[in-house]
C-alpha cells in the first residue's frame, strides 16, 4: 500500500497559546478518497494549511509519496503545487471578478508558458463543468457554482493530492451529490489522491475508502467506514452520530433483537440486510 | 451593479479593451474640449447610435443608464442659468425677496446649455467603456497601459469584495431590523454604529483567510492572472478616427456659420 501524503506527530500551537494540533498522525493512500471527520474547532483548517506549508509544523513531520517534505522558502511552491486546498468558503479563495482570470492564477504563479496556462485553465473548467460561466462575474455566480470555480482553481495547478475543507457544507442535496460525482471523476480520471474533511456523516459510507475522526488536535480512531461506525459511542464522545441508515440497523439491532449487519450504512447495503431477511423468514 | 450586467451581454465583451479606452478617451477628450453645444449633442447621439447598433445594448437600458445623471445635470444647469444678474438686460427675471433681482439672460442660458450638452455628451462615451467593458477587462487594460500594479490590483481586490462586504452588511441589517433595531433616530444610529464596527472585523477576519488560500495558490506578492483571450479590436481605432473626424468637422462648420 502506498501513501500519497503522511503525517507524522504534527504539532502546531498558535501564537496565541492554542495548541490546534497535538501530535497528529495520519496517511493518505494513494488514489483513493480519505475522509477526515471532526467537529468544529478540533483542527482541520490548521492541519490542511501545514500540509501545504502556509503554516509551518512545530514538531513532526510530513511526508510526500515517502519523502519528507521540506519547508525552506525555495520549496514551498512545488509543496503548494503538490498540495492542493480548497477552502470551505469559496468566497474566501475566489479574488477576482472574472470566473477565468481567476482559474488561471495557480498556473499563472507555477511560471507557465501561456499556452500552457490556457490548455490547463480550459481542462480544468472543462472538468468541473463551468464553461459556461466564463462570461459571468464571479459575484452573479450561485454557491454551488463558486465552489466548482474554487475546485478548478486548484485542479490547474494539476496537484496529486487534493484536500477539501467541508466540501458539501452549505450546498442543496443535489449540489452535494453532483460535487461528491465530480471527486470521484477527479480520483478516477486524473488518479489525484482526495482528503476531505467533513462532519456530513451520510456520506462518509457512500464516499470514503478510509476514515480518521479528528478530535482535540489528534486522530482517535481511525479505519474503513465500516470499522469507523461500529463504534458509535466514540463517535459520539466527539459530538458526531452515525449516518441515519447505521443507527436504523443499531436500532433494529440492539432494540428489536433483529440479526442485522450493524456495518450497513448506505441504502444499498441495508437493502441487501433487508432482502437477506425476508429470504430466511421465507 | 448594473453596468457590469450589460458589459458581459455586449458584443464587444471579447474585444481588447484597449482600443475601447483610446475610442473612448479620443471622443470624451474633444466633446469636453470642443466647448461647443452641437458638438455636445452630436457626441450623445452618435455615441448612443455606436452603444446600441456595435454594441449590442438594448435601447431600453441605454435610455436608463443616460437618465442616471440627468436629475443633477438639470438642478446644476439650472443654477447656471438661473442667478442674481444685477440690471443686465434679462430673458425672464423676478426679484428675491423684493430687493436682489434674478433671472435668465441670453448669455447664462447659452452657458447652461452648453455645460447640459457637454455633459451629456461625455457622460455617452463614458457609457460607450462602461457597458461594452467589464470591470476586471478595464482593470486589466489600466495595467496594460502602466497604470502602477499596487493601484491595479487594488483596484481588482476592492471590486471583488465591495459584494461580499455589502451582501454582509444587508444580511447584518436584515437581522437588526428583525429585532426592531432601527425603531426611532437614537436606536438607529447604535444600530448601525454596530453594524459597521462588525463588518469591519468580519473583514479582518476574511482578509486572513484569503491571504491563507492566496498562498495556497502559491501568492509570491502579485496578483498576476490571465485573461480571456481578446478579439484585437483595431478596427475601432478607425471608429475613433471617423467620430473624431465628424466632431471636429460640425465644429469648424459651426464656428463658420455662428460667428
Amino acid at each position: 500500500m502506498s501513501y500519497a501524503i503522511e503525517v507524522r506527530s504534527l504539532t502546531y500551537t498558535y501564537a496565541d497559546g492554542t495548541k490546534a494540533l497535538n501530535g497528529i498522525s495520519f496517511a493518505a493512500e494513494a488514489g483513493k478518497v480519505t475522509g477526515i471527520l471532526g467537529s468544529n474547532g478540533a483542527g482541520k483548517s490548521t492541519l490542511f494549511l501545514n500540509m501545504n506549508g502556509v503554516l509551518t509544523p512545530q514538531g513532526g513531520e510530513v511526508l510526500l509519496d515517502g519523502q519528507p517534505v521540506s519547508y525552506a522558502r525555495r520549496d514551498l511552491p512545488e509543496l503548494r503545487r503538490k498540495v492542493g486546498v480548497v477552502f470551505q468558503d469559496p468566497d474566501d479563495q475566489l479574488f477576482s471578478a472574472d470566473v477565468y482570470r481567476d482559474v488561471s492564477f495557480g498556473a499563472v504563479n507555477l511560471g507557465l508558458p501561456e499556452s500552457e496556462v490556457r490548455r490547463r485553465v480550459e481542462d480544468a473548467m472543462e472538468r468541473t463543468g463551468i464553461t459556461a460561466l466564463r462570461d459571468k462575474p464571479t459575484h452573479a455566480l450561485s454557491y454551488g457554482q463558486k465552489k466548482r470555480v474554487a475546485i478548478a482553481g486548484v485542479l490547474v495547478m494539476e496537484p496529486s493530492v487534493m484536500i477539501l475543507d467541508e466540501p458539501t457544507a452549505g450546498l442543496d442535496p443535489q449540489g452535494v451529490s453532483d460535487i461528491m460525482g465530480l471527486l470521484q471523476e477527479i480520483r478516477d480520471k486524473l488518479g489525484i489522491t482526495i482528503i476531505l474533511a467533513t462532519h456530513d456523516m451520510d456520506i462518509i459510507p457512500l464516499y470514503c475508502d478510509h476514515v480518521y475522526l479528528l478530535s482535540g488536535g489528534r486522530m482517535v480512531s481511525d479505519g474503513t467506514p465500516e470499522d469507523v461506525f461500529s463504534h458509535p459511542e466514540i463517535l459520539r464522545e466527539n459530538h458526531l452520530r452515525l449516518p441515519r441508515i447505521a443507527h436504523l440497523m443499531e436500532i433494529l439491532s440492539d432494540r428489536d433483537g433483529v440479526d442485522v449487519s450493524r456495518s450497513a450504512a448506505t441504502i444499498s447495503a441495508a437493502r441487501q440486510e433487508i432482502l437477506r431477511l425476508l429470504h430466511e423468514g421465507r | 451593479m448594473g453596468t457590469d450586467r450589460c458589459a458581459y451581454l455586449s458584443r464587444l465583451r471579447n474585444v481588447d479593451p484597449i482600443p475601447k479606452v483610446w475610442f473612448t478617451l479620443a471622443v470624451l477628450l474633444i466633446c469636453v474640449f470642443a466647448d461647443s453645444v452641437v458638438v455636445g449633442l452630436f457626441t450623445l447621439a452618435a455615441l448612443s447610435v455606436l452603444n446600441i447598433v456595435v454594441g449590442g445594448q438594448r435601447t431600453g437600458d441605454l435610455l436608463h443608464f443616460l437618465k442616471v445623471p440627468l436629475a443633477f445635470l438639470i438642478i446644476g444647469c439650472l443654477t447656471i442659468a438661473i442667478r442674481p444678474i444685477g440690471q443686465a438686460e434679462a430673458l425672464w427675471a423676478f426679484r428675491l425677496l423684493g430687493r436682489w433681482r434674478w433671472g435668465i439672460t441670453a448669455e447664462n442660458l447659452r452657458l447652461g446649455l452648453l455645460v447640459f450638452c457637454k455633459a451629456m455628451g461625455a457622460v455617452s462615451a463614458m457609457y460607450f467603456l462602461s457597458l461594452n467593458t467589464p470591470m476586471t477587462d478595464l482593470t486589466m487594460a489600466l495595467e496594460r497601459l502602466h497604470v502602477p500594479k499596487l493601484f491595479v490590483e487594488l483596484m481588482e481586490l476592492i471590486y471583488r469584495f465591495i459584494f461580499l462586504l455589502a451582501g454582509e452588511a444587508g444580511r447584518i441589517k436584515v437581522a437588526q431590523e428583525s429585532r426592531l433595531g432601527y425603531r426611532g433616530f437614537r436606536r438607529s444610529m447604535h444600530s448601525m454604529g454596530e453594524l459597521l464596527s462588525t463588518v469591519f472585523v468580519r473583514s479582518l477576519h476574511r482578509g486572513n483567510r484569503v491571504f491563507s488560500a492566496l498562498e495556497s495558490r502559491g501568492y509570491t506578492g502579485s496578483l498576476t492572472t490571465l485573461p480571456g483571450q481578446y478579439t484585437p479590436g483595431r478596427w475601432l481605432y478607425g471608429l475613433a478616427a471617423a467620430t473624431a473626424a465628424c466632431q471636429l468637422l460640425i465644429l469648424i462648420a459651426e464656428r463658420r456659420l455662428l460667428p
